[in-house]
C-alpha cells in the first residue's frame, strides 16, 4: 500500500524479497546496503537468529530524493525462508506495494522454490492479494555457482507467469542492482495508474559470467504444456529434487522421463490462477506449481488424477536397465501421488526441530492447531498367550 | 493513485501534530509517533531527532503484528495496548483506527498511568480524524504528478550503477 504523505511530501512504498530458505535474500539487501551511496541508505536492520538466519525480517530504508517536489522512499523487507517461520513470513507481507521472488537455481533446491512460490501465493490471499495484481519480479540467484540451472531451465517451471527475470549472483552483485531497479519501477508505475499491472515486458539477464542482456518482447503467460512443446525439455538430473543416490539413477532413465510443471486439475482449478488480463490472447489455464513426472506429454486433465506412471522402454536398454527401473517404481508413483499442502502441514523431521525445543517439536498448522509429531515407535502385534497359560492365569 | 494508498493531507497533519502535541504535555513523555500497520510513519511529535524514526517506525508496527498473530493463537484478535519497560525509557504503543498504531516513548519523569490515560484519550480523537479522512472525498485533490514514476525510473538509473 503506497504512502503518500502531503505534509511531508513523501511517496512510499513498501517492496519484500521473498524466497525458499538460504536463496540469498539478506545478500540482496546486504549488497544494495554496501553499494548506494551514504545519502540514499538508511541502516540495515536485520533481525536474525545467532546463526545469522533471518528471525523475523531484514529493514533497508532507501530515499531517492526528491523528485517533482517528493521524496520517494522505499523500505526493503526480506522474510524468514524457513519452513517453520510462516507465521513472521506472513506479517511481513502486511500492505506490500511490490515483491522480488529470489529463487535458488541449484537443482537441490527446485522443490523449496516451488513451495514457496505456493506458499506466497497462499500467504497474499490471506491479505486479499492476487499474484497477478502485484509487481512482482523473479530472480534466479546463485548464477556464479557449477552446475546450477539456466534461467531458460527454471522458466517453465517457475516463471509461467512471464513477469521479469533476472540471472543474479548476489554474493558478486550481479543481476541485483538490475532486479531491484525494475521492482522499483514496476511498483512507481503500478501506483500512477492503481490498477493491476500490465504484463511487464519479459527481461531476461543471462547467468553473470556473460554480461550479455537479452530482451524479449512481450508475450502472454501462456500454459506450460506449450511451452514444453515449444522449448528444450530440461534434462532429468538437473531437476531431481534428491541430491544422491537418485541422480545417479536418474541418468538412466529414459529422456522423455521428465517433470514439468502440471495444468490444474479442473476441481482445483480457481480464479487465482488466471493469467494477466492484457495477455491479449483468450484466459486459460494457469500452472499451479506442482512438481510431477509423467512419461505421456501433460494435457488438461489427464495430469494430477492419480493416474499411474508408464514407462516407455527405451531402445538400447538392456533387460537390467528395464528392471532397475522397475525398482524406482514405488518411489515415482510417490512422487505422482504428492498433491500441494498447505504450507504450515508440512512434517518438518526432528532433526531439524529449533534449538531449545528439546526435540518435543510442535508444529503450528495452518488452521492454527498445534499438532505433535508422530511417534515413531511401530505397533507391535501382541503375542497371544497360549491356552494353558490363559487357563492358569500365568504369564 | 490506488484505492488502498494511504494519501494523508496537510492539514489533517496538522491536527494530528496538535493533537499529539497535546498528549506530549499532559503525559509529560518524551516524544510521540504515530505508525501506519504497514511500517510507515505517519507523522512524530516531541524530541526525535536522535532517534532513526523511519526504522523505529518497521519495528514497531512488526512488534505489533507478531502481538497480533500471537493474540490470536490465544483466541483475541489483537491485543489493543502493548508496553515495554526498559530501565529508564519506555515504550507505550496503543492501537489507533483500523491501520495505524500510536507510540509514546517516556521515562520516570512520568507515570504509566498518565500516558495510558492521555494515549487512551488521544486514540479516540485520532480515531475520529482517521475515519473523517477515510469518508471525506478525495476527488478533486492534486495528485502526485503524472511523470513522477518516469522522472524516479531515470533517477533510479543513476543510484543503481554496479
Amino acid at each position: 500500500m503506497v504512502s503518500i504523505n502531503y505534509a511531508t511530501r513523501e511517496v512510499s512504498c513498501k517492496v519484500v524479497y521473498y524466497g525458499p530458505g538460504l536463496s540469498g535474500k539478506t545478500t540482496n539487501l546486504q549488497y544494495v546496503h554496501q553499494k548506494v551511496p551514504p545519502s540514499t541508505k538508511g541502516k540495515l536492520i536485520s533481525l536474525a537468529t545467532d546463526a545469522d538466519r533471518t528471525l523475523y525480517f531484514d529493514f533497508l530504508p532507501i530515499n531517492i530524493g526528491a523528485i517533482n517536489g517528493f521524496a520517494a522512499k522505499f523500505q526493503l523487507y526480506t522474510v524468514p525462508g524457513q519452513v517453520y517461520y510462516n507465521a513472521t513470513r506472513k506479517l511481513v507481507l502486511r500492505g506490500v506495494d511490490g515483491l522480488v521472488f529470489v529463487a535458488d537455481s541449484q537443482p537441490d533446491k527446485m522443490d523449496e522454490n516451488i513451495e514457496s512460490l505456493n506458499n506466497l501465493k497462499e500467504n497474499l490471499a490471506e491479505y486479499g492479494y492476487k499474484l497477478d495484481e502485484l509487481p512482482i519480479v523473479i530472480q534466479y540467484n546463485k548464477q556464479d555457482l557449477p552446475n546450477v540451472l539456466r534461467p531458460d531451465q527454471l522458466r517453465p517451471v517457475l516463471n509461467p507467469r512471464g513477469w521479469p527475470e533476472f540471472g543474479a549472483s548476489a554474493t558478486l552483485g550481479t543481476g541485483v542492482f538490475d532486479t531491484l531497479k525494475c521492482i522499483l519501477k514496476l511498483v512507481l508505475d503500478k501506483s500512477k495508474t492503481g490498477g493491476t499491472t500490465t504484463s511487464p515486458q519479459r527481461q531476461t539477464v543471462s547467468a553473470p559470467q556473460s554480461a550479455m542482456v537479452e530482451h524479449e518482447t512481450a508475450r502472454p503467460a501462456e500454459p506450460v504444456h506449450t511451452e514444453i512443446g515449444r522449448s528444450q525439455p530440461v534434462s532429468e538430473p538437473a531437476l531431481e529434487p534428491e541430491v544422491t543416490p537418485a541422480a545417479a539413477m536418474a541418468s538412466e532413465q529414459p529422456p522423455d522421463l521428465v517433470r514439468e510443471p502440471c495444468l490444474p486439475t479442473a476441481d482445483s482449478t480457481d480464479d487465482d490462477l488466471s493469467g494477466p488480463e492484457d495477455a491479449g490472447a483468450p484466459m486459460k489455464p494457469q500452472p499451479e506449481y506442482v512438481c510431477q513426472r509423467d512419461s505421456v506429454p501433460p494435457t488438461a486433465g489427464s495430469v494430477g488424477q492419480g493416474q499411474p506412471v508408464k514407462y516407455r522402454p527405451f531402445p538400447g536398454n538392456t533387460r537390467d536397465d528395464e528392471e532397475q527401473m522397475r525398482r524406482q517404481r514405488p518411489r515415482d508413483d510417490i512422487w505422482q501421488s504428492r498433491t500441494p499442502r498447505p504450507f504450515g502441514e508440512r512434517s518438518v523431521p526432528t532433526s531439524t526441530t529449533p534449538a531449545g525445543a528439546g526435540g518435543d517439536y510442535r508444529e503450528i498448522t495452518s488452521t492454527g492447531q498445534p499438532r505433535m509429531a508422530p511417534s515413531l515407535r511401530a505397533d507391535k502385534p501382541r503375542k497371544k498367550r497360549s491356552f494353558f497359560k490363559r487357563l492358569f492365569g500365568l504369564k | 493513485m490506488s484505492d488502498d494508498s494511504l494519501i494523508i493531507y496537510e492539514e489533517e497533519i496538522e491536527r494530528i501534530d496538535s493533537l499529539l502535541t497535546k498528549l506530549l504535555k499532559g503525559a509529560e513523555a518524551k516524544c510521540a509517533l504515530l505508525v501506519d500497520k504497514d511500517g510507515h510513519l505517519i507523522t512524530r511529535q516531541g524530541f526525535t531527532h536522535s532517534l532513526d524514526t523511519t526504522a523505529l517506525a518497521a519495528l514497531l508496527a512488526g512488534s505489533f503484528a507478531s502481538t497480533k498473530e500471537i493474540a490470536r493463537l490465544v483466541g483475541e484478535t489483537e491485543f489493543s495496548v502493548l508496553f515495554h519497560q526498559g530501565k529508564k525509557d519506555h515504550i507505550h504503543m496503543s492501537l489507533v483506527g483500523e491501520r495505524s498504531i500510536l507510540a509514546v516513548i517516556f521515562d520516570d519523569r512520568t507515570t504509566i498511568g498518565m500516558v495510558r490515560l492521555y494515549a487512551k484519550e488521544s486514540s479516540d480523537e485520532l480515531g475520529k480524524i482517521f475515519s473523517c479522512m477515510r469518508d471525506h472525498d478525495r476527488h478533486g485533490r492534486p495528485e502526485v504528478s503524472a511523470d513522477f514514476a518516469a522522472t524516479a525510473g531515470d533517477k533510479l538509473d543513476d543510484i543503481f550503477k554496479d
